[in-house]
């Protein structure tokens, strides 16, 4: 029972950082320094990895993507953490497994040119006053006839300026809680549909996060994706996939190329007639550093073959989430510590990751959240979380 | 035209390299090892020739350990047609040398009858950069080295090359050796699709002996080093300040 990197695997991955490295970290500092990403760039980026076949990887063959298993997924996710995230949009894509529920029209309509990178979409599920609690939202779609009236907000849309639909959770039946929500295809443009303020984020430079706003948006059937009542549920299901990759193997990437960073500044700099490397303080953070990163990538390998295997995950999802988003927290934190002053400095990217890293332990589920579903799920007798000898 | 491509597996250029304590070589323990990149550029050239029409088949060769197949396949993956791996040593230490080496390829090329070889000008790791000349020299082929440009009219090829003071362009007659240079061209990446079609090309599998080439080195390596720890250097003020530490050290 061994992880042996197999030579597509390694190729695949020599390809994805090669593609970083030359396309894409040339351009950060410019989104850093102006906020955005120009169209015209973002075009060109998009052409140069979707002619490798990078677009979409995670979603299967059949509908135009890379079919990658989900191992194989984490693998290339753990590159895409040495970029940024408004990058990694344009570049590999964002295509939710949640489009692959589309049905009949809707094929054609959203999910295929998602994975094409035709149309773009975004999530819209957080509210002002439903975060974490994705099952507090006030939106709501009203039954009319064979329509459905959709009202409310959204807040926080990730890269909402620049995407072509959203997928947007609703109320349809207030009686019912967390089983009386569904899910909807809304294309930008409908009317009634109007997008709000973009607002300023502490990092993640470059990437927009939208209030949109839904005035009586008329929709119909074709506009329901999945089962009426089933939002959250399928939302749900999905999505575990969607944080293991997206939160923590992008956290295990970032960690990975800043102790590489970290290690080059400590063997590189020299203080008091020796490098910084050769100072026990120094050293320890460095090694708890890599024993940290070499803990999480292999439980998130662990867990991506489960995942394949058709296990449920899900308790190990909410852990992952919590240790990769941790995990890079402190890494990076002993990165500005080593680099000192350097490292508080604009003129290297540190203080940039540092700031860019504070997200994760909030996005897709706080870690509080998700120690709380660990806790809850150990405490109603579940315990394969820490004991695979239990299940 | 056929082309045949001779590849090396190499340490993987971005590998800080440890030499190891008995001074008997370098330590390639736990060591990322690559395509040696002037071997990918020409790979890089042979896939360019067929997309232009000039070249119907690419055939790549590695000689060395038996992992060097994933070398081969990185090479399908780019995209060549097909592989042969010549396994002419057990232990990842041990070097083949350029003769047996050339020895080797000109069998396979009896056995292949390509029209054109394209092979890196040198492998990173030893920097003998004598196989393409040594192949030239037994198949009597001509040879065109240090390519930074390659074009095919009809049964010869132009080859501008790297030479001390500029460019030379040459007029080779088919079949030649090209030994690429580092401008010849930027290698691609190889892209998902072509990554996993290159697990179903051909890879076949041959031995040092099969071809009756006696692979014992020739070559005693006495010593290995690592490079002396370079000094920290001085700012000068002035030509005559410059003028004034040469000769304190001697240098003028």
């Amino acid at each position: 029972m061994t992880f042996e990197i197999s030579y597509e695997q390694r190729m695949l991955v020599d390809t994805v950082r090669g593609f970083i490295k030359d396309e894409l970290t040339p351009l950060e500092e410019m989104i850093e320094q102006t906020g955005a990403l120009p169209d015209d760039t973002a075009r060109a980026v998009f052409k140069k990895s979707s002619a490798l076949g990078l677009y979409g990887m995670n979603i299967p063959e059949e509908f135009g993507g890379g079919g990658l298993s989900c191992l194989d997924q984490m693998m290339v996710e753990e590159q895409f953490g040495h970029t940024t995230d408004i990058l990694i949009r344009r570049a590999f894509g964002n295509v939710y497994e949640v489009l692959l529920s589309c049905t009949g029209a809707q094929v054609d309509r959203w999910l295929t040119p998602a994975v094409k990178g035709e149309r773009v979409c975004s999530i819209a599920f957080t509210e002002p006053g439903a975060g974490s609690d994705a099952a507090g939202i006030k939106t709501k779609a009203v039954r009319k006839g064979d329509k459905w009236v959709l009202s409310g907000m959204k807040h926080y849309i990730s890269d909402g300026s620049f995407s072509d639909f959203f997928v947007v959770t609703a109320v349809t039946d207030p009686s019912k809680g967390h089983r009386g929500i569904s899910m909807f295809l809304v294309d930008k443009g409908m009317p009634g549909f109007s997008l709000g303020r973009d607002q300023a984020m502490m990092g993640i430079r470059g990437t927009s996060h939208l209030d949109l706003h839904f005035d009586e948006v008329e929709l119909t059937d074709d506009h329901l994706l999945g089962t009426e009542g089933e939002g959250l549920k399928l939302a749900l299901s999905v999505l575990g996939r969607v944080r293991l990759a997206q939160v923590a193997a992008r956290a295990i990437g970032k960690s990975t190329k800043i102790l590489q960073m970290t290690l080059d500044h400590a063997r590189d700099r020299h203080q008091f007639g020796q490098s910084l490397g050769d100072f026990q303080m120094v050293q320890q953070m460095l090694a708890d550093s890599a024993i940290e990163i070499n803990a999480a990538r292999a439980a998130l390998w662990d867990c991506a073959a489960q995942l394949d295997a058709g296990q449920d995950v899900r308790t190990k999802i909410s852990a992952l989430k919590v240790q990769g988003a941790e995990t890079l927290g402190r890494v990076v934190d002993r990165a500005v510590q080593i680099y000192g002053g350097m490292g508080f400095s604009k003129d290297l990217p540190i203080e940039r990751y540092y700031r860019d890293a504070r997200i994760y332990r909030i996005f897709d589920g706080a870690s509080e959240v998700h120690r709380s579903v660990i806790a809850k799920t150990m405490l109603k007798g579940s315990t394969s979380v820490f004991d695979p000898w239990s299940a | 035209m056929k082309v045949l491509v001779p590849v090396k597996r190499v340490i993987d250029y971005n590998v800080k390299v440890r030499v190891k304590a008995d001074g008997s070589g370098v330590d390639l323990a736990n060591v990322k090892m690559s395509m040696n990149p002037f071997d990918e550029i020409a790979v890089e050239e042979a896939i360019r020739l067929k997309e232009a029409g000039k070249a119907d088949e690419i055939v790549v060769v590695s000689i060395g350990v038996k992992q060097a197949q994933e070398t081969l396949r990185t090479a399908l993956a780019m995209g060549a047609d097909r592989a042969i791996l010549v396994v002419a040593a057990d232990d990842v230490h041990t070097d083949i040398e350029p003769l047996a080496v050339a020895k080797i390829l000109k069998a396979v090329i009896d056995a292949e009858a390509p029209g054109l070889v394209i092979a890196g000008k040198q492998a990173i790791d030893n920097d003998m950069n004598a196989t393409g000349q040594m192949l030239a020299a037994l198949t009597g082929w001509s040879q065109a080295t240090f390519a930074s440009e390659v074009g095919i009219d009809g049964d010869h090829a132009v080859v501008t090359r790297e030479v001390d003071g500029g460019l030379q362009t040459i007029k080779v007659k088919l079949p030649a050796i090209i030994t690429a240079d580092l401008r010849l061209n930027e290698p691609r990446y190889a892209s998902l699709p072509n990554i996993m079609k290159a697990k179903k090309k051909p890879l076949d599998e041959k031995t040092a002996a099969d071809y009756g080439v006696d692979v014992t080195p020739r070559l005693t390596v006495v010593k290995t080093s690592e490079p002396p720890v370079r000094q920290a250097g001085i700012k000068v003020g002035s030509v005559d300040e410059l003028v004034a530490k040469l000769k304190e050290a001697g240098a003028l």
